[in-house]
C-alpha cells in the first residue's frame, strides 16, 4: 500500500479507510445484539428523565463542557468579569492592545539596557 | 449445583419508589448486600427502565408520582413484569383511601406479582422477582416481542 512515511509517522488513506470500515462494522454488530423489540413511536423510544416529561428545550438539561469548570469560573468571577469586558470582539481594540503592550515592552527593554 | 433454567439470562430490575416510607426500599437494598447477594444470579438494578426486564415498585402511588409511574411503565420495553413490594403498594396499606394517594399500584398500571409485608423481607422480594422471571418466560413463549 502506498502512503507517506517520515520520521514523524506514517499516513496511508487506505489503511485509515479500512480501520473506519472495521469500526463501523463492529458498531453494527454491537447494535444488532441490542433489544429489537422497541416499539417506535411509543414511550419506549423516548428519553428517560427520571420519569419526568421531556421539556421542549431539552438542550437546557444537557451537561455542557463549561459546566465542568463552573466552580473555577465562579471562584474567579471578579477576574473573569474584567477580562470578559476587555474581549470586545472588535479587531481595532485588539490591535490597540497589541501596540500598547508592545510599546510597554520596548520601554522596559530600553530601561533595562 | 447448576443454576435453574429460569436464570438463563441476567435479569435487570428498575426500582421505583412511588411514595414509600423507604422501609421496603431498604429491604431491596438488603437483597443486594452480601448476605443475599442477588447479583450472583444475574439480578441487578439498572438506572433506567429502558434497559429493564422488571419494574420493582414500592409504596402507594402519590399524586405527583402518578404521571411519572405511567411514563416509566410506557418506557419499559416488552416483555416486562411488574412486581409490587410492600403492603402499601399492594393494597394501599396504612394509606388506604388517603386523599394524598391515587391508590395501590394496580389501579395505575397492570401488576404481575404482589409481595406483601411491612416491610417485605428480602427473601420474599427475591421470591417475587424469581416469579417475575417465570412470567417473562411465559410472555416470551407467547411471542410478546422483547
Amino acid at each position: 500500500m502506498n502512503g507517506i512515511s517520515s520520521g514523524f509517522g506514517a499516513w496511508n488513506p487506505i489503511a485509515w479507510a479500512l480501520l473506519f470500515i472495521g469500526v463501523v462494522a463492529i458498531g453494527f454488530v454491537l447494535r444488532s445484539l441490542g433489544n429489537k423489540g422497541y416499539k417506535r413511536g411509543t414511550g419506549q423510544t423516548k428519553v428517560f428523565l427520571s420519569g419526568n416529561e421531556e421539556p421542549e428545550d431539552s438542550g437546557a438539561l444537557h451537561v455542557r463542557g463549561r459546566h465542568l469548570y463552573w466552580g473555577m469560573v465562579e471562584g474567579l468571577a471578579g477576574y473573569y468579569r474584567r477580562v470578559k469586558a476587555l474581549h470586545t470582539g472588535i479587531l481595532s481594540d485588539y490591535a490597540a492592545w497589541f501596540v500598547g503592550v508592545l510599546a510597554v515592552v520596548f520601554v522596559i527593554l530600553a530601561l533595562v539596557r | 449445583m447448576p443454576l435453574p433454567r429460569s436464570f438463563k439470562r441476567a435479569l435487570w430490575v428498575f426500582h421505583i419508589a412511588t411514595g414509600s416510607c423507604n422501609g421496603c426500599d431498604i429491604e431491596i437494598v438488603a437483597a443486594l448486600t452480601p448476605r443475599y447477594d442477588v447479583e450472583r444470579f444475574g439480578i441487578m438494578l439498572t438506572g433506567t427502565p429502558r434497559h429493564a426486564d422488571v419494574l420493582l415498585i414500592t409504596g402507594p402511588v402519590t399524586r405527583p408520582m402518578l404521571p411519572r409511574l405511567k411514563r416509566i411503565y410506557d418506557q419499559t420495553p416488552d416483555p416486562k413484569a411488574v412486581v409490587v413490594v410492600g403492603s402499601c403498594g399492594c393494597t394501599g396499606g396504612v394509606f388506604y383511601e388517603s386523599y394524598n394517594t391515587v391508590g395501590p399500584v394496580d389501579e395505575v398500571i397492570p401488576v404481575d406479582i404482589y409481595v406483601p409485608g411491612c416491610p417485605s423481607r428480602p427473601e420474599a422480594i427475591i421470591d417475587g422477582v424469581v416469579k417475575a422471571v417465570t412470567k417473562l418466560e411465559t410472555l416470551e413463549k407467547a411471542g410478546v416481542s422483547g
